[in-house]
């Protein structure tokens, strides 16, 4: 019987390292393994140094391992093609262009990723060949909670539309009868506790424990089981001689107990190494650590280096020339992988705006939001006020939520107008697929981008490759509304005003002197890869990258320890690299003793990154960077 | 005189053909709610087939991604789809009869149709 292993948890804290660990230790045990990735902002190849791509790949260097990145483009396109096979052989060519346009909508996307997704859970029926062990590298958080949740709201969705209109969202039923077999299936393999088993990886941090605990809890309610935690980045007695570490060591040895207490799984550590993680023999030391307790020291990365230039920071105006709004509102947009800070790096720089006396929205529409929690102060479905700071206001998109006001709004409407009360039990079944989340959240955002009253919108948005496709729908939709003129023949001009409102979305995000959008990253490997595929793939749709920042940079002056030392020239070295990638101005955000939360503790360290409004400098416990 | 051979315990189910069939553009769902905007003509289409089916009569429809053989197997709708491409769609059939071509067909429209083509 095939095993299967989830790797899970927020972005950044190792989830594909310690993936990649457990795939080369099942492989070097001589059990034939796979490792499988459904993140759209993937990173294997980089680990395993080798191109990997959508497609099973035999790793060089350890025999019996495989790994396969699904590459959601790909996976759409290849979901296409299966069902339009039979449509190009007999209609004509304008007929197959225009339901190819159609296909290519937001929601075929997310099926034909999902869809994917399930087929590695039936490998051993799929292409004959048997894997002991299959380990799937989910995607972030929230995301992966949606994409895990999807099975069961998609049984639910073709049960009632057999029993309905005969259609759903993903489209006519008759099209994914075949389908809802692969799901349940899907389903109850991973309720299996003999056969499935989840691993949440997590930092001892507040946040990551109230989102692994939230995480796990939404699986329950799935009926998901066999949990297990990895508690990552413990910093070793050998890092802690140093000030800054130490502190931080004390911080997460109070965590630890927390997590003790309130997180009743099997639980295992992995230490915080000196150097990052990549390459096959790095995960096989990586495994003696993790499995067999042993004491290795990595070799460190100070030794016989030299030292990275550290070019001149960017002007202080020419940083806030990106941030403050000019005649016009700016948006900002934070784009980042979770986990690197997107969140502070939103939250600090609209307090440091509303400080400057700007009228500020800060909002988000990723499901694995901590708006509140970062400002110490309640942030809901509705735009609030924050306490304590003029001039700032915030509001957490919540999808599911915003899916339930706007379903609401819609038969609302269609009461009003006097519709037949069958036709609308059609329509809020049709209302019930899951594309209806996305497509209301992003409706939401448009609305309060478009509110006059704000002079700054700060975003913080979803991680990377949701991030993606949600800036990709307006796109998508006005592609959309171009095939759907064919459907009505009365000119809709409830189309056009849409069309017209994307339109000016479209162009707001395209125009520098509109909106700016920041990259946030930690400076490593992945976390910068992953940020310059992002920002390539934005420039697609014509937005650039108009600043970088860099999060948890350890201070120059505080590097007294070997282990300090070398984790601060490995950092030095991915500077380098982030400014040559990004031709951009790159803020630097100092690593600090503790997690940024507060106002106060906020604003200190908006003004080391972006000055004091009024006095050059002023003292600050933060030792700035620059 | 032999008896009639009885070549099935119970006769095949008659071949019941739709009363009316629509031959839907291609698009996400019929209520026109996938979008998003919501399109009043769907909304209209959909309250006259629910209308149409409260009186008991079989009405199907169809589009070219999920129902390709139910256009094939029409010699008449595939006529018009390849001389007219797009612009034929929706394809309104009543008891085998086109009767609306390129837009869709008012109520009234259907059931005079029906009351025509039954009489």
């Amino acid at each position: 019987m095939t095993h299967y292993i989830f790797f899970s948890g927020k972005g950044g804290v190792g989830k594909t390292c310690m993936a990649c660990t457990h795939a080369v230790r099942y492989a070097d045990e001589g059990k034939r393994a796979l490792i499988v990735t459904t993140d759209p902002a993937s990173n294997l190849a980089d680990v395993f140094e080798q191109e990997i791509g959508h497609h099973v790949t035999p790793i060089a260097g350890v025999p019996n391992l495989f790994a396969m990145e699904i590459d959601p483009d790909q996976a759409t396109q290849e979901y296409i093609d299966r069902a339009m096979a039979p449509i190009r052989a007999a209609f004509p060519a304008q007929m197959v262009q225009v339901i190819e346009e159609q296909m290519s909508g937001p929601c075929t996307a997310e099926v034909a990723a999902f869809d994917r997704f399930t087929d590695f859970l039936d490998l051993p029926s799929q292409d004959g060949s048997n894997y002991d062990v299959v380990i799937f590298d989910t995607a972030p958080t929230g995301h992966t909670i949606r994409l895990l949740e999807l099975p069961a709201e998609w049984s639910l969705s073709i049960d009632k539309a057999s029993q309905g209109s005969g259609q759903t969202c993903i489209g006519p039923t008759a099209a994914i009868q075949d389908a809802k077999h692969k799901y349940e299936h899907a389903l109850s393999v991973m309720r299996d506790g003999t056969q499935a088993q989840f691993f949440f990886v997590l930092h001892p941090e507040a946040i990551a424990i109230r989102e692994t605990r939230r995480a796990i809890s939404e699986l329950e309610k799935l009926s998901i089981q066999n949990f297990q935690l990895i508690i990552n980045g413990i910093i070793p007695p050998e890092g802690t001689q140093d000030p800054l570490f130490s502190a931080r060591a004390e911080m997460q040895s109070d965590y630890l107990t927390q997590i003790e207490r309130e997180l009743a799984f099997t639980k295992q550590r992995m230490t915080l190494l000196a150097s990052e993680i990549k390459g096959i023999e790095c995960l096989r030391t990586v495994g003696k650590i993790f499995f067999d307790g042993e004491q290795v020291l990595t070799e460190s990365e100070a030794s016989g280096k030299k030292t990275v230039s550290v070019a001149s920071p960017p002007s202080i105006d020419d940083v806030r020339a990106h941030i403050q709004p000019n005649g016009n509102r700016r948006t900002l947009f934070f784009a980042g992988k979770g986990g690197v800070g997107k969140t502070v790096a939103s939250c600090v720089t609209a307090v440091w705006l509303a400080r400057q006396g700007y009228k500020t929205l800060l909002l988000t529409t990723d499901p694995a939001a901590h708006l509140g929690d970062v400002l110490d102060s309640p942030v809901g479905d509705d735009v609030s006020a924050i306490g304590g700071q003029p001039n700032l206001w915030a509001v957490n998109i919540d999808p599911k939520a915003a899916a339930e006001t706007y379903k609401a709004r819609i038969l609302a409407d269609a009461r009003q107008r006097g519709r037949l009360e069958s036709a609308i039990k059609v329509m809020e079944e049709e209302l019930n697929s899951p594309c209806t989340e996305e497509m209301a959240a992003f409706d939401k955002f448009i609305d309060y981008a478009s509110q006059d009253e704000w002079q700054v919108v700060v975003f913080d948005t979803a991680p990377t490759g949701h991030t993606l496709r949600l800036l990709e729908l307006p796109v998508d939709w006005s592609r959309q509304i171009d095939v759907k003129v064919f459907a009505s023949v009365d000119a809709s001009t409830a189309d056009d005003v849409a069309k017209q409102r994307f339109g000016q979305v479209i162009e707001m995000m395209c125009d520098p002197s509109q909106s700016t959008f920041a990259f946030v990253m930690y400076p490593e490997s992945t976390p910068i890869l992953e940020a310059w595929r992002a920002a390539k793939e934005l420039e697609t749709v014509g937005v650039h990258a108009g600043m970088v920042m860099a999060n948890f940079v350890i201070p120059p002056g505080q590097t007294t320890t070997p282990f300090v030392q070398s984790r601060r020239a490995m950092q030095e070295k991915y500077l380098a690299e982030i400014r040559e990638r990004f031709p951009v101005p790159l803020i630097q955000i100092p690593l600090l003793a503790t997690e940024v939360k507060g106002l106060e503790m906020l604003t200190e360290l908006g003004e080391t990154i972006y000055g004091n409004g009024q006095t050059a400098s002023m003292t600050s416990r933060f030792t700035s960077l620059t | 005189m032999t008896e009639p051979v009885t070549l099935f315990d119970v006769p095949p189910a008659p071949q019941k053909t739709a009363d009316v069939e629509i031959f839907d553009p291609p698009m996400c769902c019929p209520t026109g709610l996938c979008g998003p905007t919501l399109d009043q003509t769907m909304l209209d289409v959909n309250e006259m087939i629910l209308s149409l089916q409260t009186d008991g009569l079989r009405v199907e429809r169809y589009q070219i991604n999920s129902h390709p053989n139910a256009f094939l197997g029409n010699t008449e709708v595939m006529e018009l789809v390849r001389e007219k491409e797009m612009e034929a769609l929706p394809i309104t059939v009543v008891r085998g009869i086109i009767v609306k071509v390129g837009t869709y067909p008012a109520q009234d429209e259907v059931r005079a149709a029906l009351n025509g083509v039954s009489a």
